[in-house]
């Protein structure tokens, strides 16, 4: 499916060693998308996180971790956005085409067309799409990667907002800037580009200090999504006109054997009756 | 007398279980009010870690195989041509129709935005399962509808439109068991989308082929009760002699099932199956209780020759692919530190649609001719000459 030319469409660069936790993104990403405020509890989530998660009303969430470091406490932070992959799942799984990876990078999602069937969410590997469940008459919401200023040459209002860990840019400048670091200093990185290969290739790379699963990280496979349905929906037109075909002969067969019993047994009978005439006579 | 009264005189005249069955739908109605008055996330359990619930875990994902018996029967009957099960398509033609009616209610419940359910005919994906299983209901569903018409025209005595219908019989069971091949076993590869999500005892790259092969074993199953049903509590002959037929076929179909199971999750699993305790429990149910055991039962009355414990081994079987379904839908996914459990109008309109199930049937039965060995049809409306050569 993947007609888009990956390497025009932007990438987000995260680096998480720079972030500081301001959640300056979560702001601005909340006002650019004019999004409600939410009532939250303080350590309802794991750690200083605010809200717990991602939903209708939050785009994007900084999420906190404690650990340990050399017997000190440190802190890491995790931007969770949706991934805008290469190969989407959303984009698959929609019936009507509500989902659609643009040449731009952002995957959008054209409200008009959605039936409220929420396939997207079971596929979405991330879980990044959300629903409207405050609603009467429910959308799905998620991040569209600031589609309508990325369009216009604008930056998606989080990396506008965010002071030190977000660079965004065409795919290959983006991962030659991720190697370039991992190669540059080996001991602040784990040696991983998360979101590289993850579900087939996505529109956000992550560098971190920390391993990505202690930091609340979906493990994801490194297959596209679409790539699992797809070789049995390729199947979906020759098991049509197969099983046609093969219950059309069936009974043909059938049939034409019950009709060949049904003449045999009358021809023997008409030769029993003349028999038997021939027997009076 | 007034309409009102004749329906309620024909009301008074129902035993007290399809009475039951009445209130069940009119709560169900009333509840299905209510979700649509205050919204999907005030009326249900539903959130962003489950957006799928009971309504499609059962309504949809478990009621379409329930549906099978039409299909199935119909291609036994006609294209195999065990012509002396025919007594049994009808009532299973018109469980099939208002199984896949209810589905098509039930979707709509379900869909957070109903009014533009008709969407999928209108700009189609074809990589995407739902869009396939849609078209593929909507159209079987119309398939189901014109057969369902033959018993009408009986009734009416519409002569010109009985003969058009039974010249269309074969070329639509063929479309009929054509097209649930692909939905039944599309409903499987909904499920392969959720490849870090589901289970590794269920999700396997088979899903689909195994989905369709249980519908089978599932339709005929739910033929033996609805005829076994009629019989102790409708007043219908016995149908034994005609379901042996049926014991004789199932060991076959369940045994295949049970085989491309086993060898589905052994060699193409690739992760670790048995790792979690209740888990694995569900799934020792599902396939101890739920296949093999039934298994067992067809497989000894069809070497033996009798039926005694064919309603009970069916009644087994069914259990064991709803309970599939569920695991596949809901179970196998679920999170163990935030679990989903339906909420009451959930709850309330499934059982509403199960019961309407049951009371349209019983209204049905009574007013149009299913039961009968309609041989005057086949007399005096002959199949038509393409199939006599």
């Amino acid at each position: 499916m993947s007609k888009v030319n990956l390497q025009k469409g932007n990438v987000f660069l995260i680096d998480l060693t720079k972030c500081t936790g301001c959640r300056g993104c979560m702001v601005a990403c909340k006002q650019w998308n004019q999004l409600k405020a939410e009532e939250t509890d303080f350590f309802s989530g794991e750690g200083y996180q605010n809200p717990r998660d991602t939903s209708e009303h939050t785009f994007t969430l900084i999420k906190f971790r404690e650990y340990e470091k050399n017997g000190q406490v440190e802190f890491s932070f995790y931007k969770e956005m949706c991934m805008h992959c290469d190969d989407p799942a959303c984009v698959s799984v929609c019936p009507v085409n509500a989902f659609v990876k643009t040449p731009e990078g952002p995957v959008i999602y054209e409200s008009d067309r959605c039936i409220g069937c929420r396939f997207c969410m079971i596929g979405c590997p991330f879980n990044m799409a959300k629903y409207e469940w405050s609603k009467k008459l429910p959308l799905v919401k998620k991040c569209d990667g600031c589609y309508s200023r990325v369009k216009e040459g604008l930056e998606p209002a989080c990396v506008t907002a965010c002071p030190t860990a977000i660079e965004y840019g065409p795919h290959a400048e983006m991962l030659k800037l991720a190697q370039q670091r991992l190669k540059e200093y080996p001991d602040r990185y784990i040696d991983k580009i998360y979101g590289k290969d993850e579900a087939g290739g996505t529109g956000v790379f992550y560098l971190t200090s920390e391993p990505f699963e202690g930091l609340g990280f979906e493990t994801v496979t490194k297959r596209a999504l679409p790539s699992y349905t797809w070789p049995a929906l390729s199947l979906v037109p020759g098991i049509f006109l197969t099983m046609g075909a093969g219950l059309t002969a069936m009974t043909w067969i059938t049939q034409r054997r019950e009709h060949m019993e049904k003449e045999k047994n009358a021809k023997l009978d008409k030769q029993n009756s003349t028999e038997s005439k021939e027997e009076q006579i | 007398m007034s309409a009102v009264q004749s329906i309620s005189n024909e009301i008074k005249s129902y035993h007290w279980f399809v009475k039951l069955m009445l209130v069940l739908v009119i709560v169900g109605f009333i509840s299905a009010i209510i979700r649509f008055v205050f919204g999907l996330g005030a009326t249900t359990n539903l959130t962003d870690r489950y957006p799928w619930g009971l309504w499609v875990s059962f309504d949809i994902v478990t009621a379409v195989p329930l549906a099978a018996g039409a299909f199935t029967l119909g291609a036994i009957v006609h294209c195999f041509n065990i012509k002396k099960l025919e007594p049994l398509v009808r009532p299973a033609i018109v469980t099939g129709f208002l199984g896949y009616s209810l589905v098509c209610v039930g979707l709509l419940v379900d869909l957070g935005m109903p009014h533009k359910g008709w969407h999928v005919l209108f700009y189609w994906n074809l990589h995407s399962p739902m869009f396939e299983v849609a078209m593929c209901v909507f159209a079987y569903t119309t398939v189901l509808f014109i057969e369902f018409l033959s018993p009408v025209a009986e009734k009416f005595g519409w002569k010109f439109s009985l003969r058009v219908l039974r010249w269309f019989e074969l070329p639509l069971v063929i479309a009929a068991a054509s097209i649930s091949t692909l939905h039944q076993s599309s409903l499987g590869t909904f499920f392969l989308i959720a490849v870090d999500k589901l289970h590794n005892l269920w999700y396997n790259p088979l899903l689909p082929l195994l989905f369709f092969m249980s519908a089978i074993c599932a339709g005929m199953c739910i033929i033996i009760l609805e005829a076994i049903s009629c019989h102790k509590w409708m007043g219908q002959p016995n149908e034994d002699e005609l379901l042996a037929t049926l014991v004789k076929i199932l060991p076959w179909t369940i045994g295949a099932y049970i085989i491309v199971r086993i060898l589905s999750m052994v060699f193409l699993g690739g992760r670790p199956v048995f790792d979690n305790p209740v888990m694995t429990g569900l799934f020792a149910v599902e396939m101890g209780v739920g296949f093999i055991l039934p298994f067992i039962m067809f497989f000894r009355m069809s070497t033996q020759n009798h039926v005694r414990f064919m309603g009970r081994a069916a009644s087994l079987l069914i259990f064991g692919v709803v309970m599939n379904r569920f695991n596949v839908s809901m179970f196998g996914m679920m999170d163990p530190n935030e679990i989903y459990f339906p909420s009451m109008i959930e709850s309330l309109v499934t059982i509403g649609i199960i019961a309407a199930h049951i009371l349209l049937f019983v209204v049905i039965a009574r007013h149009f001719p299913i039961f009968e060995h309609h041989t005057e049809t086949e007399e005096e409306y002959p199949l038509p000459a393409y199939s006599r050569s």
